[in-house]
Parts: structure tokens; sequence; C-alpha cells
């Protein structure tokens, strides 16, 4: 098994949608090189296009919305709101899918909202009883316990803006920013397969209808027809291709103006402070799960992204990864405990997941190759014995 | 009367769809499946799906997916075939006869044949005669020298002695049914085609002719229905950044007047 | 009541599979065969086609049992559509690359398109309208989509007119669906015509159901 991590950023060959070329260098890298080769000419340049863009849907409206924002209260979706709301003064509607998995202070900041902007704010948040058979259910078809998030954030609000009648969506980082799939001149906007095939790993409401939900339970999760859609011209623009995306920069705006809180604690499964307070699990377990199929983490994705905007140097984003990536967080026996499965369930499910092309078992447990060199144990192998054999299979292919 | 088509190309390397910029970067777009589902549901003409894989590895890495990860070329081509209700063309890698037989039982259409019709000219004859020439579709990949353009092989890294007129003449001559004309350095730039190469192909022969390489508006396509007598108009990224871009891309066209399918959406 | 089965005949036709998958879309029972059980058993036969008429001639002759075929179409009735080259071979004869015998069904004779004069192209390939000539119920429903996909470079000339339901114009005008009692044919591929062919298919199905 040849361990190939990208020369520049920490990411590993097994790191979703990415590819690393002859170089050595991954896609998600020269991507950002792309961007960070704009000079500032190029971003005023942007700014009028993306001023260009919105005009003749501000032009033809006198009562309705100007813009619909997707929101969780994040600091994204804060920044988002800031631009539109404060800098641009338009009136959107914010709207939030509510998966049920915010932290207190993402509670606080998602309310906030419309205190911070003159704008409205729908919260549409599926049955918690529906969420929590959803959980597991994503959680033994796909290693995912967030697939209902998913879904959610990406479905909700095209649904929202198709029936009142919004045909500009504001987006905020470029779509998979996090592989390098698209460049800064190919202005990509929202599109359903992405959706369907990356963030929903291919599966729709339908799917979980075989598992006891019903139709009714899963309104929230239909995506509008193309008709529907090309009807009112529903489109969704990112930000990320106007302006320059710096989090760590809009960050700091966000504190200074509005009562905007970062989390408490410090996360255990990565250094960022601002990131994901709507979803406790996106930096705990679901990532976790990342690390148990494809061997990384969020300190990865982080330091990678850090690395690439010149805020952190490839050794420094290397300990990141050796501290963080592994951490069997705590927010695990929270998670068992919302949906009712013991631990030893969760980690036999957990292991029928293992990608054969980075994992390998030795004497019971889980290897695989380190960033920083040589190879080491990560837990015991919670697999029957035929399990283990299936996997073995797999694994001596590669 | 018969329409222009307008044709997205759709590109497999290893596995995944990607981005070619300059025939050098490639980024990952997904799964064929999924996109060429798309493509169909928005009443595509026709798509020329090209394997610019340089191994026999076929591997989207993820086996967590609700779509199959296949690995064989052809496994693909079944999966694709099977969700599109469009004509599909089948080019990379095609080296004999059995290739050509393979891919079209898989469900391909037509065949493109690319460095092999360089190589071997007579195949291009023996391939005709054995499926058809409206099977064949011979693509063309050429680059500015000075004045002149030059044609290429094997991924624009090989440069020929023939001129693009030259070689269409030869390979209409032998067999071929349709020409696929790319230009190397308009490729995925979305500048707009290379109009003086593409006319300077379509004139010379007779053989329904198809542009490629370097749109990045809807007004490529017009321009180049305007200025040449182009059969088909093709590309291949653009498809990928907004949705329904087929059908956006088509009704552009046809609210311009243009002589081309009216726009439609099919459910799959 | 007699559930329609779709049997499409495989003689090494290369669109044999997505002429299967448009049936199945179409949420008809249809198989892929040349068994005489099967053929007599089917409400509904397929022939498909590409490439050129003697070739394909040759292997309908080797692979297909001609003399059921013949019963259950000619005598029985049963209604047979024939898609591109699978329609050409209901001519009496066919004259691409050497003079050849047809199947014979419908009167007529396969000629090369006449495409010079306009600066037209062969083989006649792409999206092109239909002008319908004579009505029939396996119009129903056809409005604004009226393309079909060709690719070809024959065509049949029919030798009774009245056995043209539709023509089409690429320098001149060329047949493009012939029928003849049950016996239909159609030049372009309606399996891969989309909105149009399926339209199409699915009249030519459910127009013999029995009910």
């Amino acid at each position: 098994m040849n361990a190939k991590y990208c020369k520049k950023c920490v990411y590993p060959i097994s790191a979703v949608n990415l590819n690393i070329d002859d170089e050595g260098i991954c896609s998600a890298c020269k991507t950002a090189e792309k961007f960070e080769e704009l000079s500032d000419d190029f971003w005023n340049q942007r700014k009028e296009k993306f001023e260009e863009i919105i005009q003749p849907y501000l032009n033809k409206n006198e009562s309705n919305y100007d813009c619909l924002i997707p929101v969780s209260g994040g600091k994204d979706s804060f920044y988002q709101a800031h631009l539109i709301a404060k800098e641009y003064g338009l009136k959107p509607l914010l709207m939030t899918y509510h998966g049920n998995n915010y932290l207190p202070e993402g509670d606080h900041n998602r309310d906030l909202m419309r205190h911070a902007f003159d704008a409205d704010h729908i919260v549409w948040g599926p049955s918690v009883d529906t969420l929590k058979k959803l959980n597991k259910i994503t959680f033994k078809m796909m290693g995912d316990m967030n697939w209902q998030n998913h879904c959610g954030i990406k479905t909700a609000p095209i649904q929202i803006a198709t029936k009142f009648n919004i045909p500009l969506i504001i987006w905020g980082e470029t779509d998979w920013d996090i592989s390098g799939m698209y460049s800064p001149d190919d202005f990509v906007e929202f599109s359903a397969r992405v959706r369907h095939e990356h963030d929903l790993r291919g599966y729709e409401w339908y799917d979980m209808l075989k598992h006891g939900l019903k139709e009714k339970d899963m309104m929230w999760a239909k995506y509008p027809s193309d008709e529907e859609i090309l009807e009112v011209g529903v489109r969704g623009i990112y930000i990320g291709n106007f302006f320059k995306w710096d989090p760590n920069k809009q960050t700091k705006i966000i504190m200074e103006n509005y009562d905007w809180k970062p989390s408490e604690k410090p996360f255990e499964r990565t250094y960022r402070r601002f990131s994901n307070l709507d979803d406790r699990y996106e930096n705990g377990i679901h990532d976790l799960l990342k690390f148990v199929k494809f061997g990384y983490g969020r300190a990865s994705d982080h330091a990678s992204k850090d690395i690439r905007t010149g805020y952190m140097a490839r050794e420094e984003g290397v300990e990141m990864v050796r501290k963080y990536d592994s951490v069997v967080s705590s927010d695990l026996y929270y998670w068992l405990d919302y949906v009712g499965m013991k631990e030893n369930e969760f980690w036999s499910i957990a292991d029928t997941f293992r990608d054969p092309r980075v994992w390998w078992i030795d004497d019971g447990k889980w290897y695989k190759n380190n960033i920083w060199g040589g190879a080491s144990s990560y837990g015991n192998v919670h697999l029957d014995d035929s399990g283990i054999e299936n996997f073995s299979k797999k694994n001596r292919k590669y | 009367m018969k329409k222009n088509r307008l044709i997205p190309i759709v590109l497999l390397k290893d596995g995944w769809i990607v981005q070619s910029k300059n025939f050098s970067q490639y980024q990952n777009l997904g799964n064929p499946v999924a996109t060429v589902k798309r493509l169909s549901e928005w009443a595509s003409d026709e798509i020329i799906f090209l394997d610019i894989s340089r191994g026999d590895k076929y591997d989207t890495k993820r086996n967590d997916q609700g779509y199959k990860n296949r690995g064989s070329f052809l496994d693909i081509i079944k999966d694709v075939s099977d969700i599109a209700f469009m004509p599909i063309t089948v080019g990379g890698k095609i080296r004999t006869i059995k290739d050509i037989e393979d891919r079209l039982l898989s469900g391909a259409d037509k065949i493109c044949l690319n460095s092999m019709a360089i190589e071997d000219i007579s195949f291009i004859n023996q391939a005709s005669k054995e499926f058809g020439s409206q099977c064949i579709v011979i693509s063309i990949d050429a680059k500015k020298n000075l004045d002149n353009y030059l044609v290429y092989s094997k991924g624009g890294r090989h440069m020929t002695n023939f001129t693009p007129v030259e070689f269409s003449k030869i390979v209409e001559d032998n067999g071929a049914g349709e020409i696929l004309i790319n230009s190397i350095d308009r490729d995925g730039f979305g500048g707009g085609y290379d109009i003086s190469l593409i006319e300077k192909v379509v004139e010379s022969v007779s053989i329904p002719t198809i542009a490629c390489g370097g749109v990045g508006e809807w007004n490529h396509f017009s321009e180049a229905l305007e200025k040449t007598n182009v059969d088909a108009v093709a590309a291949a990224n653009i498809f990928h950044y907004i949705d329904q871009s087929v059908y956006l891309a088509k009704k552009y066209l046809y609210e311009s007047g243009f002589n081309v399918r009216k726009p439609d959406l099919i459910k799959i | 009541m007699s559930k329609t089965k779709v049997c499409i005949l495989d003689y090494g036709s290369g669109n044999v599979r997505s002429v299967y998958n448009v049936i199945r879309h179409l949420q008809f029972d249809v198989v892929v065969t040349n068994n005489t059980k099967e053929i007599r058993n089917s409400t509904h036969v397929i022939l498909p086609g590409v490439g050129a008429f003697p070739s394909s001639m040759k292997k309908i002759e080797s692979s297909i049992p001609l003399a059921t075929l013949e019963i259950e179409i000619l005598e029985k009735g049963k209604p047979f559509l024939g898609i591109c080259v699978g329609m050409q071979v209901l001519a009496d004869s066919g004259s691409e690359h050497e003079s050849c015998k047809g199947l014979g069904w419908i009167g007529g004779s396969v000629k090369k398109l006449c495409a010079d004069g306009d600066g037209l192209s062969l083989p006649h390939i792409g999206w092109n309208d239909i002008s319908i000539t004579k009505q029939s119920q396996i119009f129903n429903g056809l409005k604004d989509y009226r393309d079909f996909y060709y690719v070809h470079s024959y065509a049949f000339d029919v030798e009774d007119k009245s056995h043209v339901l539709a023509h089409t114009e690429y320098g001149s005008n060329f047949t493009s669906i012939v029928c003849k009692d049950n016996i239909y044919g159609f030049q372009f591929h309606p399996e891969k015509s989309q909105r149009a062919g399926q339209l199409l298919l699915n009249n030519f199905i459910k127009m013999y159901e029995k009910e």
C-alpha cells in the first residue's frame, strides 16, 4: 500500500474527490493556487461581475425578497448575510435547515441573525423522531449519520426559493472547494448533480422508504424538478467566485460587528474554534467516520486550507494531523444515547466502511500509513470472521 | 429539416468524469452515471464519451455511495447507455476491431478513433467496412504551428506532419463517417472556438464535422453556427458548471433563431 | 386478457440493448430472443438494425427463424416494427455495396440518398423532423417535438405510396415511416429519439394491446 500525500498540503490520495498530479500536488492545492494568483484588480473585476449578475434580479423586483441566503448561523452564513444585507443593503430571506444537532453557541448565533440583519428568517426542522431514525438508517447504509444534514441544507432552501418565487440563491464558499473540483474561471453555480452525487452520495429521500420512513416524513428532502426550477429561474451563485474567501478574516469581521460566539470549548478533533457550531457531529463523530473510512479527518481539512492561504506551514499542519485526526471524540456517547445504540454495534458497523486502499489488519488491530512516516495502529478490529475475510479479500487488490 | 446538434463531451479519466484544461490539468467531477443522467434529462442531442485514462484502472475510490464503482470501461459504458435515450459516441484507446465490437455491444452507437487513425489509416477502412462508415467518427486534435495548423496524436503530445485539412480528406477517403475537430490551444480556456480551423476543415470534406475546443459562453456556439457550415457544436467543461446547462444553451440558440431542436426535459 | 410481451429479434445488430432499455423504460414486458416459441408467444415483434443492408440480411437469414416469423407476421397479423436497416430489409431489394434481396414484405427497393446539389453531407446523421403524409394512430399525441435521430446513407423507395406514413426532407424527400397493415418501419432510431421516439414506440405497442 503506497500512501501518497500531497507535497504542499497534508491531504492523502484517499481524500474525497481528490487527485494528485505527476508533480505530487493535489487538485485542491492547484485550484487554490489559481485563486491565490488573482490580484486585487482581478477581485475588483469579479466584484463588478457579481454586481452585474444580481442587478437584473433587483430591477425586476419591487415587492419580493431580493434573494434567499441559506444560513446555518455559522461564521460563513453570517458573512454572507453581512455582505448582502449590510454592504449591499438588500432584503434577503434567510433560510435555515435545522437538523437538531446545534451546539448552544450555534443556537445563539442562528437566532441572532434576524436581530443582527434586517432580514426575515425561516427555520425548517424535521420531526426529531424522523431525524433519529435517519441518523441510524444512513449510518448503517453509508457510514454517515449526518446525511440528513447534508440533504436538508442542500434541499430545503431550494424548495423554499421555488415556493416563494425567489430566483436568486446566494451560497458562500465555492462548491467542493475542498477537492479543487472547480477553478475560479469556471464560475460554477449550484448543481443538482453535485448535490445528489456528492453531498447525498447518490441516495435520495425515496431510498429511505424501505427502512420504515414514509413520504410525508421526507417532505423537506425532496428536490424540486427541473421544470419547477426553470419556471422560477432559480439559480444558486457562490460568493466565493466573486469575493476572496478568507474564513479567518471573515470571522474577525463578524465577531467585531455582531454578538457572534465561537465554541466555548475547543473541539476535540480540530484546532479551529469557529467551524461547524450548527452541527455538533460535523467535527465530531461524522468526521471520525471519515477517518475510519479514508484515514484522514477535519484537522487535515483545516490544516490544508490554512496552508494554502498562508496561515500555516506544512510541518505545523502535519502536527495537527498527528494530534487530532484519530481522536475518538466524546460526542460519540451523546449520539449513541440520542439514537439508542450500543458502542459495540457502532464500531462493528463503522468498520465495514474501512477503505481497503488505506487500512490493513494486523494482530486484530487496524493499521495505516502516517503522513509523518511509518505506520501505526488505530484501534481494534470490530468485525466478525467473515467480515475480516471479506476485508482481506478486498485488501489484496491494493 | 436536419438540425444542427449541440453535443456535450464527457471525459473519463481512471473512472472519474473530469474537466480538462489544456490537455494537462484535470479536476475530478464525479461518477459517470450521475453526470450522463443529467445530460440525458436535459435532452442532449448526443453525447461523446471519451476515455482519456492512461492506465487500465477505473476506480472512483468510493464504496459507500449509491452508485456502483465499476472496475472496467465496458461496464461503465453499459451503465451509461442504459440511461441515455440519445446516441452515444465512445472513444479512447480503440486499437482493434474487437475493441470496436465490444463497445458497440456494450451500448455505444458510434465509436471515435484518434491516435489509431494516425498510426494506421487502413484501420479506418477496415472498421468502416465492418461496421458501416456512419458508425466511425475520427477525432482530430490540432495545434497552431506558426501560421499553419498541425495534427497531433497521443493526447496532444506527438506532432505529425499532417495539416488538419490534409488529414480530414484522407480519413474521408478511407471511410470515416464524421470528423470531430478539436483545437488543443483553445482547450479549457473558454475563449471561443478556433473559427478559422473549423472553417478550413468543414470546407475540405463532405462528411459532417463537429467543432470542439474553447467554449466559454453560449454565444461561442452561435458564432460557429453562424460563421461556418459546421454540422454540430460540442463542448466539455462548460456543461458541468450550471444546472440545466444543456437545456439553457439549447434555449439560447433556439430563441436566437438557430436551426436546433426545441429544448426539452426528459424524465429518466 | 393477454399481457403485452414485446420480442426483440437478435441477429447480432448493435442496438439491441438500447431498444430493450427503452421498452423497459416504457414499462412493457420485453425479451430479446430468436427462439421460435418466444416469437410465437409474444404480442409484438421488433427488428432493430444498424449497419449495411447486405450484411444485415445475411445475419437475419442465418439466425432468425424466418418461416416462423412470416407465419406470425404475414399470416397471423402480429404487429411488427423494423428500425433503420430493420425497416430497409422489408423491401424487395437493396443496392448498398452489392445488389441484394430483402424480405420483400413491402414492395420497393432501397437506394442511396440523393443529397448533392445542396452540398449536404452523407451519411445523413442527426436530428430531422417528419412530415406526416397519412394519418395513423401511431402519431397520437405528437405535437411540438417531432425530431427523430437518423444515421443512414440509404433509404426505402416504396412502390405503393399508400404505404408511406411520413417522409423526411434531406435534399429530396425520403420515406421515414412505412406501414403496410400490421408491418411498420421507422428509418430513424426511436430508441435514441427521446420524447418523440418514445411516444411513437408507446403508440405502436398500445395500438395493438389486446383488451
